[in-house]
């Protein structure tokens, strides 16, 4: 077990080095010359050479990069051109309220996948099945932008019955758990849909298979009641869940740029959109890194948590 | 087996081609001109006399801006997916028929661009662009190609070691006439049937590039960017806000359930879609235990279930960020 986390551990760096690789990669490429930009056209080569050296353009490509990869791993990702603080003084709050926001989703996601699948995969045919099919086909096509708006539409302007956006009421009693799941429930299920619709074909499929299968034909052969038999199915499917369930967790981390944007949430998403709005590199940048290393430490995690239920993983 | 299919997909493919249509027809069906508002007009309702769908906040017309959008909309969508189609296949027959060095130069290279959540990894390359259709196309392309290297690549390497393959090396085939006509008749379909699923993905990503200020740029009409100049009136005018949305909403469902009904269709082999992340790479998590569409494999071919409603692990929408294929190495 401990060899086998080591591995994926280890597998994690090249990967990890690829993805900051792109990053550093979308600034280095970005047209325009920034001592130009900086100084203006009509400056002399002298304070032109200087400030290239000063910020350190004049050394090659793959030196600016093991530098810039220096500063990131000590926390340092360069300071936001729009606001002029250092990036990771505004990535790492933004963080906290993204994770709050993905892990309400999260739950969602759970809940409702589980439930859509098991309904299909009980009654696989006939008008009852279609039905969960277009559920899901349904969940799965919609756009978290789309379904924010809708939400937004019908729950909060026209049945005033769910705040529209931030993560609370500015007055009266603001700032409870209450308060806080009142505003998480809209953006939760705006950003829940799509992984949700996958989680519940996942599911679904998994546990048609061993429903099917001969595991299911024994325990109901030995006379157990269906929410027994499907007790034991329901164990024996759920590594395919796992494995959907920590992807899905992950794909919640990129919906969130749209679903935070339209809600006013003031976590990774939205900030990332505020940087493009402003062109603000070092901060797209930084955003774009801390979702990719969040992407592969989450795939690291269902990796390990595959190789729990499932000894044959380990191999 | 084939034959109560067949309509499904048939009708499938006519609601996909709706909005195509739709997006051809624009000049001859648009009402009004999609960048000419009247000030006076802005902001009305929908159903209001003389605009079906209303106006927006410059008075235009919005049933003819959404037509019009159609069309940049729907090129962002479907260019890509071409793109990264033709791509793809080169790269993953390449992948697939050369060395052990490109096979794994390939596989390495994509697992880095899977590392990324898709949209973010458009936002990163569109961002370096100038915003517009370009910009767009050429992002999702990028976002779009590993997936579809990954098929073809799984898919060339099931045939590379095929007698047929070999008799046609033996008696001398060069290398183009390999892969032109030994290798992509066999893999062509099955990109194409791939491909077609990532369609509703793409019009979506590319939408929400445009909604992010990466696409086309005003007074265009875009959906994505009507979504982003609408936004405003949500607190007033809900339905107004609403209605790009809920048109972006109605091609995805479209396009697909046509990229599922195709896959349906065309069977397990061309469904790759084996629940997202089941296998990775190299060192798939995958080889371990039967993948499930294998074990679909047998218990669907006893039944004669409508492929809509199959136990069947398709995963159309994120494709790209979670599909993972499963490898597996001998």
């Amino acid at each position: 077990m401990t060899g086998f986390l080591l591995r994926r551990l280890l597998l994690a760096v090249p990967t990890l080095l690829g993805v900051s690789a792109v990053v550093f990669a979308t600034v280095a490429l970005v047209p325009g010359d920034p001592v130009t930009a900086f100084l203006g056209p009509g400056a002399p080569a002298e304070a032109r050479q200087a400030l290239a050296e000063r910020i350190g353009l004049d050394r090659p490509l793959p030196v600016r990069y093991l530098d810039w990869l220096g500063h990131a791993l000590t926390g340092d990702l360069g300071t936001s051109t729009s606001t002029q603080r250092p990036v990771t003084a505004l990535l790492l709050p933004a963080l906290g309220e993204t994770l709050t926001l993905t892990a309400a989703a999260f739950a969602l996601v759970l809940a409702g996948g589980v439930l859509l699948g098991t309904l299909g995969a009980l009654r696989p045919r006939g008008w009852w099945g279609r039905l969960c099919s277009a559920a899901s086909t349904l969940a799965v096509s919609a756009p978290q932008y789309s379904v924010a708006l809708l939400l937004i539409a019908v729950f909060a302007v026209h049945w005033q019955l769910l705040p529209a956006g931030g993560t609370h009421d500015a007055f009266g009693s603001g700032g409870g758990p209450g308060d806080l799941l009142r505003h998480l429930l809209l953006p939760a299920t705006a950003a829940a849909l799509v992984p949700l619709g996958l989680t519940a074909r996942v599911h679904r499929a998994a546990l048609s298979a061993v429903l099917d299968g001969d595991l299911a034909d024994g325990l109901r052969a030995r006379g157990l009641g269906r929410a027994a038999v499907l007790r034991h199915c329901a164990h024996n499917a759920s590594p395919a869940l796992l494995t959907i369930g920590g992807l899905q967790l992950a794909y919640l981390l990129e919906g969130v740029v749209f679903v935070e944007t339209l809600f006013a949430w003031p976590g990774l998403g939205r900030l990332l959109y505020d940087a493009l709005t402003a062109r603000d590199l070092p901060l797209i940048q930084g955003g774009v890194l801390i979702v990719g290393a969040a992407f592969v430490g989450i795939n690291l995690l269902v990796d390990a948590a595959h190789a729990l239920i499932d000894p044959r993983v380990r191999g | 087996m084939t034959t109560n299919r067949l309509p499904i997909g048939v009708l499938a493919g006519a609601a996909a081609l709706l909005p195509v249509l739709l997006a051809v027809a624009a000049p001859l069906l648009a009402p009004a001109d999609p960048t000419a508002g009247q000030l006076a007009d802005r902001l009305l309702d929908p159903g209001s006399a003389g605009h079906l769908l209303g106006t927006d906040s410059q008075g235009r017309d919005l049933l003819s801006r959404l037509l019009w959008a159609a069309r940049p909309s729907l090129t962002a969508g479907l260019l890509p997916v071409a793109v990264a189609g033709l791509a793809g296949a080169l790269l993953g027959i390449a992948a697939g028929l050369g060395g052990r060095l490109t096979e794994q130069a390939l596989l390495r290279t994509l697992d880095v661009l899977y590392a990324f959540p898709g949209v973010l990894l458009a936002i990163a390359v569109a961002s370096l662009l100038t915003p517009g259709l370009g910009a767009t196309v050429l992002a999702l392309s990028v976002v779009l190609t590993p997936a579809v290297a990954r098929v073809a690549f799984t898919e060339t390497r099931r045939i590379r070691s095929a007698e047929y393959l070999e008799a046609a090396r033996v008696s001398g085939a060069t290398w183009p006439a390999l892969v032109l006509r030994q290798v992509l008749p066999v893999v062509a379909p099955v990109v194409l049937v791939y491909a077609t699923s990532l369609v509703g993905l793409a019009i979506v990503y590319a939408a929400g590039l445009s909604f992010l200020g990466l696409g086309v740029a005003p007074p265009t009409p875009e959906w994505g960017a009507m979504l982003d100049e609408l936004r405003p009136a949500i607190f007033t005018h809900p339905w107004l806000a609403a209605a790009p949305a809920l048109v972006i909403l109605g091609v995805s469902v479209l396009f697909n359930t046509l990229g599922e009904t195709l896959r349906a269709q065309v069977g397990n082999r061309a469904a790759p879609g084996v629940p997202p992340g089941e296998a990775e790479g190299a060192e798939p998590r995958g080889t371990e235990g039967t993948p499930p569409q294998e074990r679909d494999a047998g218990h669907d071919s006893t039944t004669d279930r409508d492929p809509a409603d199959g136990p069947r692990p398709v995963a159309p929408l994120p494709a790209p960020l979670v599909v993972r294929l499963p490898s597996r190495e001998t």
